[in-house]
């Protein structure tokens, strides 16, 4: 248990240093979900004057939008370093170390939530910087939960298509799914406003759980009511993701 | 004068089988702005008549389709100025110089198809948007000056892409270039209207020039009574895509006599 | 004691209806080090990736150090070292970098990685760049550095896929003194593929030689060249003299196929049919620029198997792509 702990940071150390090494990858998933915060909450600042909104600040209700996106970026980044890694070989070394199968899955699960924590960090300097409150100690926590939650569920979700795919030419695949998650739910606006089939999906989507949950950490104040549905589909989302990874991890003798 | 024509027209139509054929190039092209329009319809449905400030329509789909042609307009120049390279790239531009094909043919060939691909483009948001219960206010003639300012839109975002091409002669530079585009999208009046924006958001949107081609188009569908954005929106683009032909006539002019 | 690598009627089909690898059987004793000889395409990688549980095989069953590949593939990978054929290293870590995740990828103490990791890089000469991004290293670097990592928890049992395909000789003799260094101080057993004649020749007690996916020839090199017959003389003379030549020669030796300006013969003999072969030529009145007698080598037994030459370069001196008739 513990050499697996162990095996398991010694990659994410390794899927971390990438983040160093080569700055191209990483750069957009820290300007991406700015762009999304400032142009969301420029065009659409208006909206928050329904009644809808109770009247939050939209800067505010974004800010959730923008850390999960980045989360679902900084994921990502590990599902495109293994395909690299498959396709450059160097994916055969950890498959062939008698390391056990989970924590060649669980490394970069963990390199994922780590590097949220930068994205995140980032989104919330510019949110304050915006004039956003500054959320409670409590609140903080659960914002960066959610946001580490979704990033572990995206590289999960990353991978298992980089392990069936085995090329980088996937990429678009894992991002275009991550979009349509987040984008189908309460992304720009509260359930109650939601018309149509987007409300019906939005209703189902597991995504809409984590960003409501961070939105409460945001614009007021954290309960267990309002944190348990976000912690379980972001617990649910982990495993089954993760599940989806380590099943490709066993398919890859078969190619 | 005839025959230039003639291969121009040969070219375009290359330009959009080819184009049609490579569906990894275009489909993210096509569906994004569609995902964009129909989740914002399903978001802020409620906005107008409840929300001051926002311009009088029928519903948020009918407001949103001018900035779902627009993106689609913005994200097409990029396609086909990175066609363009890969010609570079892969030697078929040299052949086609090496040819005694009219030099203006090979260029105009270009963006005539991205003009034609582009108007195909906003007709099909359109009807899309038509069947889910959207309405040209203005009637065949809104449309087509809606289709009209779609086309200039792209001879214009297609001479900046053509341009790229030309200069960089890589393909990945051009999409390279794809981000500017987008700023340029998200900092207008494309997905919302101008008269809610608040702070310097609204003053770059002011300044941004794509905030009166788009709310142009939008006078056509949703039935607004001044002509006068209308023509400012397509005198605007027009311009635009005058100093865009311009500048990748003069880029080409300067690759053939290097060349 | 079981051997250290077992298969039997080892199959890999790809999709598309390929078999790569078609019935392999294999029995390296523990110690040896195995020389896996073919062409490119011969199933050589396919059959390693398998032995190294990084792909299913189809059919048949391997064992390696005592444990099935597919049932036990954990047990495999911790009694195993693995250098593959493109060098699997990721371009943007350093060489030390490298090694301290094989460290602990194998669960091998800090203390212990870290000496093994230094006397690792100071044996293959690599020291000096350690802390370099991999990126930067030559191509015989990087070999090196793939054989350091898959050294460093001392396996028992030492897999290399074409360990020195592209490099130049320098870099070649470096690594090959290395796995003899290796099988001699510590026993290790090597399975090695290549497409290198000289390769196989020096390194390997036992070669197998692997075509279309099937091992057409097996034994040690002196056995198989033994197998192959009598060395083999070409005479070169004048374009156009060649029938000449070899009516001449008739009698003197088994004739074989020869290029353009080239008379080639079979020797029982060896060196004794010389003098009889330069006066029979010289009564011909032909004079031959020149006579090189050559011992059979593991290309003669590669062609003789397969009617195919393993090496373009060597078979140009000799048989100028004609086809060659099989000798027993």
């Amino acid at each position: 248990m513990r050499r697996g702990a162990l095996v398991s940071f010694g990659i994410a150390w390794r899927y971390l240093l990438l983040v160093r090494r080569m700055p191209s990858v990483f750069l957009p998933s820290l300007i991406m979900p700015l762009f999304i915060l400032v142009t969301t909450a420029g065009a659409f600042a208006g909206i928050a004057r329904l009644p809808q909104f109770e009247g939050v600040d939209y800067l505010a209700f974004t800010v959730p939008l923008a850390t999960i996106m980045g989360a679902g970026f900084a994921g990502i980044n590990s599902g495109m370093t293994l395909a690299r890694d498959i396709e450059g070989g160097f994916a055969d070394r950890l498959v062939v170390s008698p390391a056990p199968r989970v924590v060649l899955i669980a490394g970069p699960l963990i390199a994922a939530c780590v590097r949220s924590l930068f994205t995140t960090t980032v989104v919330m300097i510019a949110a304050l910087i915006g004039g956003i409150d500054l959320p409670s100690a409590l609140g903080l926590a659960v914002i960066y939960l959610m946001a580490m939650g979704f990033s572990a569920a995206t590289a999960g979700w990353s991978m298992g298509v980089a392990l069936r795919a085995r090329t980088i030419q996937a990429a678009p695949l894992m991002q275009v799914v991550v979009f349509l998650a987040v984008f189908t739910s309460v992304a720009y606006a509260p359930r109650d406003l939601l018309e149509g089939w987007l409300r019906t999906i939005a209703d189902v989507n597991p995504v809409t759980w984590l960003l409501e949950t961070s939105r409460e950490a945001v614009l007021e104040t954290v309960t267990w009511g309002g944190f348990w549905p976000g912690a379980l589909s972001a617990l649910g989302l982990v495993l089954a993701l993760g599940l989806w990874a380590l099943t490709g991890l066993r398919s890859i003798g078969n190619h | 004068m005839i025959l230039a024509l003639r291969q121009t027209v040969a070219l375009a139509r290359r330009s959009v089988v080819n184009t049609i054929r490579l569906p990894q190039a275009w489909f993210p092209a096509l569906f994004f702005p569609l995902v964009l329009m129909s989740i914002f319809t399903g978001s802020f449905g409620d906005a107008p008549g409840n929300l001051p400030g926002f311009p009088p329509v029928r519903g948020f789909l009918d407001f949103a389709i001018a900035g779902a042609v627009l993106q689609g307009m913005l994200i097409g120049g990029t396609t086909a100025g990175a066609a363009f390279a890969l010609d570079i790239e892969g030697g078929f531009f040299d052949r086609l110089v090496a040819s005694p094909a009219s030099r203006v043919a090979i260029l105009f060939g270009r963006l005539l198809g991205a003009v034609v691909l582009a108007m195909g483009q906003a007709l099909l948001y359109i009807g899309i948007a038509v069947i889910f219960g959207a309405r040209i206010e203005n009637g065949p003639l809104g449309l087509l000056v809606v289709l009209v300012i779609a086309g200039v839109l792209a001879m214009m975002t297609g001479g900046i892409g053509i341009f790229l091409a030309l200069r960089t002669g890589s393909a990945e530079a051009v999409q390279g270039t794809f981000p500017l585009f987008f700023i340029l999208l998200f900092f207008s009046s494309a997905f919302f209207p101008r008269e809610t924006m608040t702070g310097w958001f609204r003053t770059l949107a002011d300044l941004n020039p794509i905030s009166y081609i788009v709310e142009g188009m939008r006078e056509q569908i949703v039935g607004g009574a001044a002509a006068g954005a209308t023509a400012f929106a397509l005198a605007l683009a027009a311009a635009l895509a005058l100093a865009a032909v311009a500048a990748c006539s003069w880029a080409y002019v300067r690759r053939l006599a290097t060349a | 004691m079981p051997p250290a690598v077992e298969a039997h009627g080892l199959v890999r089909d790809f999709k598309g209806g390929v078999r790569a690898v078609d019935g392999v059987d294999l029995a390296i004793p523990e110690g040896e080090v195995y020389g896996f000889l073919g062409p490119n395409g011969a199933g050589k990688s396919t059959t390693v990736r398998m032995l190294t549980t990084l792909l299913r095989p189809t059919g048949g069953t391997a064992r390696v150090a005592g444990h099935d590949v597919v049932r036990d593939a954990g047990a495999v990978r911790r009694a195993i070292g693995v250098a593959l054929q493109d060098a699997a290293i990721d371009p943007l870590m350093s060489g030390r970098e490298l090694l301290r995740l094989q460290t602990i990828l194998h669960g091998l103490g800090w203390a212990t990685g870290r000496a093994r990791a230094s006397e690792l890089l100071d044996r293959l000469e690599l020291t000096g760049a350690a802390d370099r991004r991999v990126g930067t290293y030559s191509g015989g670097m990087r070999r090196r550095l793939d054989l350091a990592l898959a050294l460093l928890h001392e396996p028992k049992i030492l897999f290399l896929d074409e360990p020195t395909a592209g490099l130049d000789p320098p870099s070649r003799r470096t690594l090959w003194e290395e796995v003899r260094r290796l099988n001699r101080e510590a026993g290790t057993t090597v399975f090695l593929t290549t497409q290198y004649l000289e390769e196989a020749d020096q390194l390997a007690a036992r070669v197998g030689i692997i075509d279309g996916g099937k091992i057409v020839a097996e034994g040690t090199p002196a056995a198989l060249k033994a197998e192959v017959g009598d060395p083999t003389l070409t005479i070169t003379v004048p374009v156009g003299d060649e029938e000449a030549s070899r009516a001449a020669l008739a009698g003197l030796g088994a004739a074989a196929p020869g290029g353009e300006g080239q008379v080639c013969l079979r020797l029982p003999s060896g060196a004794a049919a010389l003098p009889a072969i330069v006066r029979a030529l010289d009564a011909a009145g032909i004079s031959p620029s020149g006579l090189d007698l050559a011992q059979p080598s593991l290309d003669d037994v590669f062609a003789a198997k397969t009617g195919r030459r393993l090496e373009a370069e060597d078979g140009a001196e000799r048989s100028a792509g004609e086809p060659l008739a099989a000798t027993p």
